[in-house]
């Protein structure tokens, strides 16, 4: 027995030495932080420095963070951090935060908390109001990015990396086959009619619809007006204007110009594929989806074209946010101030600013980034160099005036409602049922108390 | 002196060893075990939200019984059943050929068959997830390509769903189940078959009347786990549906509705609920197994 | 002549059939291996499949493994760790209480032995979060521990022992005390070495358990470094597209440990599984 025990020992010691040694021998070439696949990282240590703790879901993410880090030591000196951050795929990370905020300990200083998730966290009293830190910078960025991550009585309790504006993305070498000019596009039903050229000419779909997530279903409402919660917060997704919304897609689909998206979602790999290898004309996102092009569509580079994304109504504004991180401090910290201002440093100064266009590719939300040459016209930029047209363009038209989801409190439940059934059966499985009685169905399993 | 040396006699003596050799169970029941099923129970009756935790009676109850709920009750049972149905048979006809004389390489074979068990869900996931991908080249597709097919949406859609599941199943516990029931072969005397070859009795007829009926503890002992691990199958369908989230619920087990509504939604509340009917479900299905099957988990007769 | 081939053909038969089924079930990983050399981004454009060209596949995958620029071998050791530690001292803890239940009558031990079954029979993930609070009240959150603590009186492991234990006779218990070996020398000294067969059967079973467990070192670990394997690569999956590229290769690389602890005890494992809890 002791001898099996031995030859385990041994077995499993020499397993571990060998990359123990593997990894202590390739450090030095490990300089680099910032290259993939770092989950964890930290800032340049500075001594006597707070030590601050950080979890986000986006490895891209952790070199902004410890970037940020350096430049908030460098500027305050007497306020220096030592930032620690983690990176865990999103439902792992949510769900241990969450957790962590139940039993009020193990938390880390701030997060990254997902759009989608972000109500329950705030209904819970698990988050602090962030007014003082955001107001110094309250001039010179978006507001609405920022207010949407309240609690609708004027705290604000998150800041996001971009802004988020949606956009229309079109395949030129599809549209110019098709023979149409996504510039003559300005309503929805322009939209309809120029897909059945296109699926006439090349035969190929217009745009996808998710099953699992709800990207434009909710671009469509928001021009609308509607929301998914009520005034106070409660999950309302059966209202006429979702029917409206509803039966359009439906109609769309019924005229072969839309399809659902293969893999159920924008984020999937089979959409990728799909995209990339020219098997649909456009696709309507936020601006903050120019990464998955330029990292998962590899073979579209140069065809891609910008636009606004179409509304209901000729003149009517088409200004939307969507999707989104709401980075906030959590209540258990113990360097609330310090927490707060990094934290509103970060994401609002122009820096901070700086970097999430620059490596991130994200929207700016300060404006003043829009109208600067250096940012707007570098040719450096692989962002502006993959597409065809400017993005800035689209930002600096439509203005400052932006309509962001309502996230408070029933968002969460609705969203997931939504995400697992609402829009399967709407496009998929029930597409016979009238739309009333679909959502009237949909809204009744909810589960919100 | 006199203490210790009474004391050191009390913990040798006949009478207390057995007590502190069962001290490892007792201390992790009752602190891991016991506790934590009674916190659930309390947690079934609250709205937990940290701090501001509060009493609702029963209305987590009131609200777990929904239609979703039932969905994937009906999920986990029906896999679990059918997970039941294949991986009895299939391993024992597997171990019973293996078990044959007329085999070579065994332990070879055995092996090999065993290696998918040893690889992590979370791999296997991933690359049943690609396999059956729905576009074209995935390389499921691109086999029934070879024989005339269609493309086919393996799992956005009902049927194929479960093939998915079942044949993950398969892949990863067909290995183990075939080792025990290896093992359970070779307990059975070898003169019971020299002797029904004499009768003339057919590999059939000696598989169906003296394997079968002798590896019957053995088939009740992979039931047994058989039934935990399909009503508490979860990681499977997590990675297969990139995060719990399979269309219209087709995948959603019952153990997946309970990390749904407990962490996602954070009503940890309800998900204490529907752990505590989880718990009440298993109980109930294992009791009235063990009623019909009975023998090996009783106590057995002492010699 | 016909005398062989009735001889022979059987055996080819069986051989043929298990081939078939031993390819079809490697398939999988076949596929793992050959994705493992090539980009991740082949994955996205390419899809999952055999078709590889042989000219540009490589081995950057897993020299991206052991570049360090990921926290890949601080999970690899972890992993190795948490379970070397977990099954020796759940081989150890659960032998004991098997042999408790086996080889003695007490008060209680009814009882104790249908908390067993109850144990064994509840899945773990219903009783996740009290189970979570306590260790972190215990102060084990982000600490290994608090991975191997809960799971260390295995329910399953005490069944088996149990199992194994109750064929041997209880004379033989007796003889050893009249050898002047104290309670605890007997199982030390004698039953430890009589049980090495199945030690071996569950240290398997433990060790694959232990291996790829996910849900709860996804709960209790916090620091990147302190992952183990499958919680390691789970976290390389992002809403925003998966890191394929050490994914795959990572979880190539993550059966090879199991793989030699298997193929070195396997032997053991059906010698201990057939003198053990299989039996009527």
């Amino acid at each position: 027995m002791k001898r099996l025990f031995t030859v385990l020992a041994v077995l499993i010691l020499s397993i571990s030495f060998v990359f123990a040694g593997g990894s202590s021998e390739a450090a030095p070439a490990a300089a680099a932080p910032e290259m993939d696949g770092s989950t964890q990282g930290t800032n340049t240590f500075v001594e006597g420095g707070t030590e601050l703790s950080l979890w986000t879901f986006q490895e891209l993410h952790v070199a902004f963070w410890t970037q940020m880090a350096d430049e908030w030591n460098a500027q305050y000196p007497d306020r220096a951090i030592n930032l620690t951050v983690s990176s865990a795929e999103s439902g792992a990370l949510h769900n241990r935060l969450l957790i962590a905020c139940q039993a009020g300990v193990g938390t880390p200083d701030i997060a990254d908390i997902e759009i989608g998730r972000y109500g329950s966290f705030l209904r819970d009293g698990y988050l602090l109001p962030i007014n003082d830190a955001v107001e110094p910078y309250q001039d010179d960025v978006i507001m609405s990015r920022i207010t949407m991550y309240g609690d609708g009585t004027g705290n604000w309790y998150g800041i996001d990396f971009h802004l988020g504006e949606s956009v229309a993305y079109y395949n030129m070498d599809i549209m110019n086959a098709a023979g149409v000019d996504p510039a003559d596009i300005v309503t929805w039903d322009d939209y309809l009619e120029a897909g059945k050229i296109v699926l006439e000419k090349t035969g190929v779909p217009m745009c996808v619809v998710e099953t699992n997530d709800l990207f434009l279903p909710q671009l469509m409402l928001l021009e609308k007006g509607g929301q998914y919660v009520d005034e106070n917060g409660n999950p309302n997704i059966d209202t006429p204007e979702h029917a409206e919304v509803i039966n359009f897609i439906r109609e769309m689909i019924e005229a072969g110009v839309c399809i659902i998206c293969p893999g159920g979602g924008l984020h999937e790999e089979e959409w990728y594929g799909f995209m990339n290898g020219g098997g649909v004309a456009s696709v309507c996102m936020p601006l903050w989806y120019m990464g998955r092009f330029t990292d998962y569509m590899p073979d579209l580079n140069g065809k891609i074209g910008i636009y606004e994304i179409p509304v209901w109504n000729e003149g009517d504004v088409r200004a939307v946010l969507q999707g989104g991180t709401g980075t906030s401090v959590l209540k258990f910290t113990q360097h609330e101030q310090l927490a707060k201002d990094f934290l509103a440093f970060a994401k609002l100064s122009e820096f901070g600013n700086r970097y999430e266009w620059e490596v991130l590719g994200f929207d700016p939300i300060r404006t003043s980034l829009w109208t600067d040459p250096t940012i707007t016209e570098n040719p450096d930029n692989k962002y502006l160099q993959y597409f065809l047209d400017n993005p800035f363009d689209i930002l600096n038209k439509n203005g400052v005036d932006l309509t962001a989801p309502d996230i408070r409190g029933g968002y969460s439940a609705a969203y997931s409602v939504l995400c697992s059934t609402t829009y399967v059966n709407a496009f998929e499985m029930s597409i016979d049922t009238p739309a009333e009685e679909l959502l009237a169905n949909e809204q009744a399993t909810i589960i919100y108390y | 002196m006199e203490k210790q040396n009474l004391f050191k006699k009390f913990i040798y003596s006949q009478k207390t060893a057995p007590y502190v050799f069962l001290l490892p169970f007792a201390i992790s029941f009752l602190v891991f075990f016991a506790y934590s099923i009674f916190d659930t129970f309390v947690m079934s009756f609250q709205r937990v939200a940290g701090g501001n935790t509060e009493f609702i009676g029963l209305k987590n109850y009131q609200v777990l019984f929904n239609p979703i709920f039932f969905k994937a009750l009906k999920n986990s049972i029906f896999y679990m059943i059918v997970t039941c149905c294949i991986m009895i048979p299939f391993p024992m006809l597997l171990a019973t050929a293996l078990n044959s004389k007329s085999m070579r390489c065994k332990n070879m074979y055995r092996s090999l068959l065993f290696i998918p068990a040893l690889t992590s869900v979370v791999v296997a996931g991933v690359v049943f997830r690609l396999m059956f991908g729905e576009l074209p080249n995935s390389f499921m597709n691109q086999l029934i390509a070879r024989f005339g097919a269609e493309p086919i949406i393996w799992l956005r859609r009902v049927p194929t769903v479960w093939l998915v599941l079942f044949l993950l199943c398969i892949w990863r516990w067909t290995g183990v189940n075939m080792m025990y029931f290896l093992s359970g072969l070779q307990q059975i005397p070898e003169d019971l078959y020299e002797s029904a070859s004499i009768d003339g009795a057919s590999a059939i007829q000696k598989f169906f009347h003296i394997t079968v009926p002798l590896l019957k503890p053995t088939s009740v002992y992979v039931l047994t786990i058989s039934i935990y691990g399909g009503m508490a199958m979860f990681t499977e369908s997590y990675i297969l549906f990139n995060g719990n989230s399979s269309p219209n619920n087709i995948g959603l087990t019952i153990v997946g509705y309970l990390y749904k509504m407990g962490f996602e939604q954070n009503n940890i509340g309800l998900g204490s609920a529907i752990g505590v009917v989880l718990l009440c479900i298993v109980l109930i299905i294992n009791v009235i197994q063990l009623k019909f099957n009975g023998g090996i988990f009783a106590k057995r007769k002492e010699k | 002549m016909a005398e062989v081939s009735r001889k022979v053909l059987p055996t080819v038969l069986l051989m043929l059939l298990f081939t078939v089924i031993v390819v079809i079930f490697l398939i999988p990983l076949a596929l793992l291996f050959v994705s493992s050399l090539r980009p991740g981004s082949d994955l996205m454009r390419y899809g999952l499949n055999f078709s590889i060209d042989w000219a540009n596949a490589n081995l950057h995958n897993y020299r991206l493994l052991f570049s360090g620029q990921n926290a890949y071998f601080n999970w690899y050791v972890n992993s190795l760790i948490v379970t070397a530690i977990q099954v020796v001292l759940a081989l150890f803890l659960s032998s004991c209480v098997g042999y408790s239940f086996a080889m003695y009558d007490y008060k209680g031990k009814g009882i104790a032995f249908t908390c067993v079954l109850l144990v064994m029979m509840v899945p773990t993930e219903v009783i996740i979060l009290p189970l979570y609070r306590m260790i972190t009240k215990m102060g084990f959150v982000d600490n290994f521990l608090g991975i191997i603590l809960p799971y260390i009186v295995i329910p399953m492991l005490i069944f088996f022992f149990r199992q194994y234990l109750v064929g041997i006779p209880r004379d033989f218990l007796d003889a050893a005390r009249v050898d002047g070996y104290s309670e605890y020398g007997i199982f030390l000294k004698i039953m430890i070495p009589l049980m090495k067969p199945s030690f071996a059967a569950m240290g398997i079973y433990e060790g694959m358990q232990s291996w790829n467990n996910f849900l709860w070192p996804m709960i209790v670990m916090r620091s990147n470094n302190k992952m183990t394997l499958p919680v390691g690569l789970q976290s390389l999956m992002s809403p925003y597209g998966n890191n394929y590229d050490i994914l795959i290769a990572g979880a190539c690389f993550a059966i090879i440990p199991i793989l030699i602890l298997f193929a070195c005890f396997q032997k053991y494992f059906v010698e201990g599984m057939t003198a053990g809890g299989v039996k009527g």
